[in-house]
């Protein structure tokens, strides 16, 4: 325990960053809060319209019920390619001794690549005419029938969108777990090896649990990132076609500054950080609750 | 991080406009063009959505310099953005902090309507009345630039005709001559499809090259009445004209009209195809004409590339030579910082420009005779003899409905082409939409 003094003195050190926080982050949020109540185009008077975006939003726009819908598949496809690639390359990251150091650097290379070098690529890859990298590869081992224009077929689009943004950060969320996976105990694992466990139990029943606060922490990170999903779907389809890609984040963008309204818009910006905030919050519940049993 | 950025971005953005949002001070009523002062040289600003190595900032560039040796401590910023998106999101929020600079790029929109509604803008026809260059303009090019109640705001720095560019080759290759109808695209289509041919190369990407596709038939059927009547909810998508577009364009994409994949090809790409002599047909402006008709088209089909202007209908209601002919993107120029320093460099810059951009071999706004240059085949000369002669405007749709209309059309069109949803459906929609969001920008 500090002295009374030394407190005051970390509470004042606190303090700095603690108004960035709130000046960065909290301002803007209650901004849009307050935004949200009115119908603004940005240049003429703002009108007080209540609760109406927000009735409008639940009730009366179906591009909206469409692109949350969307959001959350957005979401589990980003989380099982981001989280289940990641734990299942550091698991085999563990076994292996030689060139982990170089395969490392190379699955996070494409964190550090730029969003719109990604959506080129990505573009190229999905190619239909001329034949991109995937239905070219498709059509060499036989596949031709599965050819199809990914980023224009309304049935493909949006896991399209979903895959360079799952395959981006897969890299990151596997360093986080392979340092966690290093910090398990060795004598705990071969005590159970030599207690019979076999490959699986060993990992179910003592990696995993070992490693649970560092997957509830990338759980977290990886969900509030996806739900705030917007470059990589906007630069390779702008939500299309149609709104078969259009996320809650894109179509916010498009009405705040394609048609303009601005309060609407803030609308759905109060709606995506309290959709933030509830994931983060059931996650927690799931988890942890799974880790008191 | 990009994310937590942007969204750090659009939440500061909001900060910004609710903070801003205070009275206006106008300099000069919009009307006076020419205010009393002496010149006071300063540095002004010029907000662009222009290519940054493109003819008109190159050209503006040296005028500007030439300008600063006579009028020292005069200088010309140029604020460029990088993509369209960008552009839009400085424009509009400085437009809302009411913080626009002295001269700002802007098309003839509904949002640009209001700023002038609001005295923010300096009446362009007076302006170039005064200076003494209004005659000089195509009057197309001006037109282009009005608003609906036939005010100009806006100066174009560029001009172009839009037609179908075609390769002779293909046509041959598919035993088919060009259409003389509108109606008879489908047909025309079909054959080339079944001759190996990518119909019409198509940058769905960038939307609104499809979008022109929806303009066509209504403007054949009833001039322009249709969108003028359309966007402000006096008209309607299940109107003949809106049918028969509706259907004319399912019918495009059930005759395998666009490439596959089209909805997510951009400019280049789209381009590509048809100079690589993979597709038959092109629409497109007389902008390209330095990729379309010098020697930077491949030897083997340079001399394969023709074209032909928008064709009609059967019972027409606007001539052959009346077409889509945009000149650009406007510059508007801001009434609030209007003073004699503005007008007089506007006076020397517009004044010299359309010779030095014509010198480059693009057409100006101005009837000002073009260069043709050294490397340009003989359909040069024939594009810009043809851009003379365009009667009455197509006006494209993009410029004119209220943005969240535009977008769904954009979006619907896609889906329309494709055979996702039907004619029906797409009517039903679009007017669903256009009567919630028409009466907010023409209500």
């Amino acid at each position: 325990m500090l002295p009374y003094r030394s407190r005051w003195s970390v509470a004042l050190f606190l303090a700095p960053p603690l108004l960035l926080f709130g000046g960065a982050v909290l301002l803007p949020i209650l901004q849009s809060v307050y935004l949200s109540l009115f119908e603004w185009d940005g240049i003429t008077d703002m009108q007080f319209v209540g609760l109406d975006n927000y009735a409008h939003m639940v009730g009366g726009d179906p591009t909206f019920t469409t692109a949350f819908v969307n959001q959350l598949v957005y979401v589990a496809i980003c989380l099982i390619l981001q989280l289940g690639g990641a734990l299942l390359i550091a698991s085999l990251l563990l076994t292996i001794t030689k060139g982990r150091e170089i395969l490392k650097v190379l699955y996070l290379l494409p964190a550090v690549i730029s969003t719109v070098a990604i959506g080129l690529l990505f573009q190229r890859i999905y190619s239909y005419e001329p034949t991109g990298l995937l239905n070219g590869i498709l059509k060499g081992v036989g596949l031709g029938s599965l050819t199809r224009p990914w980023l224009s077929d309304v049935d493909t689009v949006l896991a399209a969108v979903s895959a360079p943004e799952g395959w981006r950060f897969v890299g990151l969320y596997t360093i986080i777990i392979y340092a966690a996976l290093l910090a398990v105990p060795k004598e705990l694992e071969e005590a159970a090896r030599l207690d019979g466990a076999n490959a699986w139990q060993v990992f179910a029943k003592i990696r995993f649990p070992y490693i649970r606060p560092v997957w509830i922490t990338t759980t977290v990170m990886a969900t509030t990132f996806a739900l705030r999903g917007f470059d990589i779907p906007y630069l390779l389809t702008n939500g299309g076609p149609g709104q078969s890609s259009e996320l809650v984040t894109t179509y916010m963008y498009k009405t705040a500054f394609t048609s303009t309204n601005y309060g609407y818009a803030s609308a759905m910006s109060v709606f995506i950080v309290a959709e933030c905030l509830v994931a983060v919050g059931l996650i927690y519940l799931l988890l942890y609750r799974k880790a008191d049993r | 991080m990009k994310k937590f950025t942007l969204a750090a971005a659009a939440a500061a953005t909001a900060l910004t406009l609710s903070a801003c949002g205070g009275s206006s001070t106008t300099g000069v009523s919009p009307g006076n063009v020419n205010p009393s002062g002496e010149i006071k040289a300063r540095e002004i600003s010029w907000l662009l959505s222009r290519p940054a190595n493109g003819s008109v900032i190159t050209v503006m560039k040296e005028l500007a310099d030439e300008y600063t040796k006579t009028h020292p401590g005069f200088a010309l910023k140029f604020v460029e953005t990088p993509d369209r998106p960008s552009y839009i999101q400085k424009y509009e929020t400085l437009a809302a902090a009411k913080k626009l600079p002295e001269l700002f790029d802007t098309d003839a929109t509904p949002f640009a309507a209001k700023l002038a509604k609001q005295g923010q803008m300096v009446d362009a026809e007076k302006l170039l009345k005064d200076i003494g260059l209004y005659t000089t303009y195509r009057p197309s090019a001006l037109d282009y630039q009005r608003f609906d109640d036939g005010s100009l705001y806006m100066l174009p720095f560029e001009y172009g005709a839009e037609y179908f560019w075609y390769n002779k080759a293909l046509f041959a290759k598919a035993g088919i001559a060009i259409p003389t109808s509108l109606d008879d695209f489908p047909a025309m289509c079909t054959a080339l499809a079944k001759a190996g041919v990518t119909p019409i190369a198509m940058a769905g990407k960038e939307q609104w090259p499809l979008e022109r596709f929806m303009a066509y038939q209504p403007f054949r059927m009833e001039g322009e009445d249709y969108v003028a009547k359309l966007k402000k909810g006096q008209a309607k998508f299940s109107d003949p004209a809106g049918t028969k577009a509706a259907t004319w364009l399912a019918d495009l994409g059930k005759a395998g009209c666009f490439q596959k994949g089209f909805s997510s090809v951009g400019y280049t790409d789209a381009e590509n195809l048809f100079t690589a002599g993979t597709a038959a047909v092109y629409n497109m402006g007389t902008w390209e004409l330095p990729a379309l008709a010098t020697d930077k088209l491949p030897a083997d089909i340079r001399d394969d590339v023709d074209f032909f202007t928008l064709p009609t209908i059967a019972g027409a209601k606007t001539g052959p030579n009346d077409y889509v002919a945009p000149s650009g993107i406007g510059m508007a120029v801001n009434a609030k910082s209007y003073d004699p320093l503005v007008r007089d460099f506007l006076k020397f810059a517009l004044t010299n420009y359309p010779s030095r951009y014509a010198a480059a071999g693009a057409l100006a706004p101005t009837k000002t005779e073009v260069t043709i240059p050294a490397n340009a085949t003989p359909l040069y000369k024939k594009a810009l003899t043809t851009a003379d002669s365009v009667g009455k405007l197509a006006m494209p749709w993009d410029t004119q409905l209220d943005p969240t209309t535009n977008t769904k059309l954009q979006q619907e069109l896609v889906l329309l082409v494709q055979g996702d949803i039907t004619p029906q459906q797409f009517i039903e929609t679009m007017d669903t939409t256009l009567a919630q969001n028409a009466p907010k920008f023409f209500g």
